[in-house]
């Protein structure tokens, strides 16, 4: 019994790390299915946009700039500003590494792009590590107490509320961007083929410009709130959870990003439910029996369609 | 490798021409090449007098030309409006009105509109290929097989809506392999063979003619 009375608690868990996996894993799905690649350098843009928000904040704690909390949230305005800050830098950072590298190799094929992203990954985090060390940063410093749910006995922070609403906020923000704008119904149609959206006059450059920069930007959050709900970044964060992210990507279907979504939630909550039958440091196991049983039972995913 | 040699094909404005010939003639690549897919290695390629020779597909659609492949022809995640919009993709204005004429032209698609065309049949699919292409109001289209992998009486339908856009003053250019009911309503055609073009005439003298009936169009 003791095991099961511990589920309601590790849904909760498995929540939160689905919301971070689902954003990381959005991108991963799009930049597949676009620029016709896997981008092993997701996880590590996941981290860079951490570090650089981290960057920001330090900035703008130097600059006397303060963090008194919003309401019952570990960190303030400034750390809010950083965020945001955080996402257009990141998204800026990986359209100029599109520019630098990925473009010029567009015309090379989709095995050498995955080798170039492999180089980036190595590239980013040894950047990181430079910088900022390979020690652990804290992001939240204050300790926060978590209030109790009555009747189901599960804790949750306001931190980890937030997580949930901002991941929430940010899925439904793509979902009506990619169903109902002008560009977001350009990218579904490059995805589809991007040789007949050329043909049909679609700017393609710029349907790429813009898969850059809602890749970026999210994977960017999910490092951040990575962050937030670990309370420390470590450089390694991203590659660490790049094995969730793509399980999640080919669970859900590679290419689809509410594919991405979907697997991403059950990813997260299968990793938190199997701690409470075996050893926590199994996890990333989870994740990958999960890819490798549905690579071998339904290679296209959960909501993939035959390319 | 070089597919074609001395191909010479002309257009008038608001005519049909079809190309005919075997597999392997060079077809398909003669409309990749008209369409900036492929660069010629030399010859010249005009289009309403401007030279288009080596321009990208892109540029040549801003042109008024439009293309449809012969496969791969649609956007199947989408539905068949959002196929349309596609088309009009480089307008910033107001095509409502565009669409409505598209849809006068393929009632179907209208009552599909909100359709997957992932999910649709061939010829569903075939009509929302020629509806994308024909948003831009092009002076010419390009068709590739239009008929083929269609049952006869859809293949009938098609060419029965590929007569109905010429109507509305578009040039229409098809290449087909099964090329009788093509060459019925073309003003004239082609036949390719190896690369260069063998023949040319009217659409009526080239479905009468018996040598080219014995050698193309299965006796």
């Amino acid at each position: 019994m003791g095991a099961f009375s511990r589920i309601p608690q590790l849904i909760v868990y498995g929540i939160i790390s689905g919301s971070i996996i689902s954003l990381g894993g959005i991108g991963v799905s799009l930049t597949y299915s676009i620029l016709g690649f896997s981008n092993f350098a997701h996880g590590d843009i996941m981290a860079l946009g951490a570090y650089i928000c981290l960057g920001v904040f330090a900035l703008f704690t130097g600059l006397g700039l303060g963090n008194t909390p919003i309401g019952p949230l570990s960190f303030g305005f400034s750390f809010a500003l950083s965020f945001v800050l955080a996402l257009a830098l990141t998204a800026l950072a990986v359209i100029v590494i599109d520019r630098i590298l990925f473009k010029r190799l567009r015309k090379a094929g989709s095995i050498i792009l995955m080798m170039a992203s492999i180089g980036l990954a190595l590239g980013l985090r040894n950047i990181l590590q430079f910088f900022w060390g390979p020690q652990p940063h804290y992001y939240i410093e204050k300790i926060q107490v978590a209030s109790i749910i009555p009747g189901l006995g599960i804790r949750i922070k306001p931190d980890q509320v937030f997580i949930i609403i901002l991941a929430v906020a940010l899925v439904v923000l793509v979902h009506c961007f990619l169903q109902y704008t002008k560009m977001g119904k350009a990218m579904r149609a490059s995805a589809d083929n991007i040789a007949l959206a050329r043909v049909t006059g679609i700017n393609t450059d710029r349907v790429i410009l813009w898969t850059w920069v809602i890749g970026g930007a999210l994977a960017a959050t999910a490092g951040i709130l990575a962050g937030i709900e670990n309370k420390f970044i470590t450089p390694e964060l991203g590659w660490q959870m790049l094995l969730s992210v793509f399980a999640a990507v080919i669970l859900g279907g590679l290419g689809n990003p509410y594919g991405a979504i979907l697997g991403g939630m059950i990813i997260g909550l299968s990793e938190e439910v199997s701690t409470a039958f075996i050893s926590t440091g199994y996890k990333p196991a989870v994740a990958f029996a999960i890819m490798i049983i549905m690579l071998l039972v339904k290679p296209t995913g959960l909501l993939g369609r035959r390319k | 490798m070089e597919v074609l040699h001395e191909v010479s094909v002309k257009l008038d404005a608001g005519e049909i021409v079809t190309i005919i010939g075997p597999n392997g003639a060079g077809k398909s690549t003669l409309m990749k090449t008209i369409f900036g897919l492929l660069k010629p290695t030399g010859g010249k390629i005009l289009f309403d007098e401007k030279n288009i020779t080596g321009l990208p597909p892109d540029r040549i659609v801003r042109l008024g030309m439009a293309y449809v492949p012969q496969v791969d022809n649609v956007f199947p995640s989408l539905t068949a409006q959002e196929n349309l919009e596609m088309g009009a993709f480089i307008l910033t204005r107001d095509f409502s009105d565009r669409m409505d004429d598209i849809y006068g032209l393929f009632p179907l698609l209208k009552e599909r509109r909100r359709q997957r065309v992932g999910k649709m049949s061939g010829g569903e699919r075939q009509m929302v290929a020629m509806g994308r292409a024909l948003m831009l109001n092009p002076k010419l289209i390009l068709l590739d097989e239009p008929s083929a992998a269609l049952a006869p009486n859809l293949a009938a339908m098609i060419f029965d809506r590929i007569a109905a856009i010429n109507q509305t003053g578009v040039a229409i250019l098809i290449v087909e392999q099964n090329a009788k009911e093509s060459l019925k309503l073309s003003d004239r055609g082609y036949v390719l063979a190896s690369g260069r073009n063998r023949f040319e005439d009217t659409g009526k003298n080239l479905l009468t003619n018996k040598e080219i009936g014995e050698l193309y169009l299965g006796g």
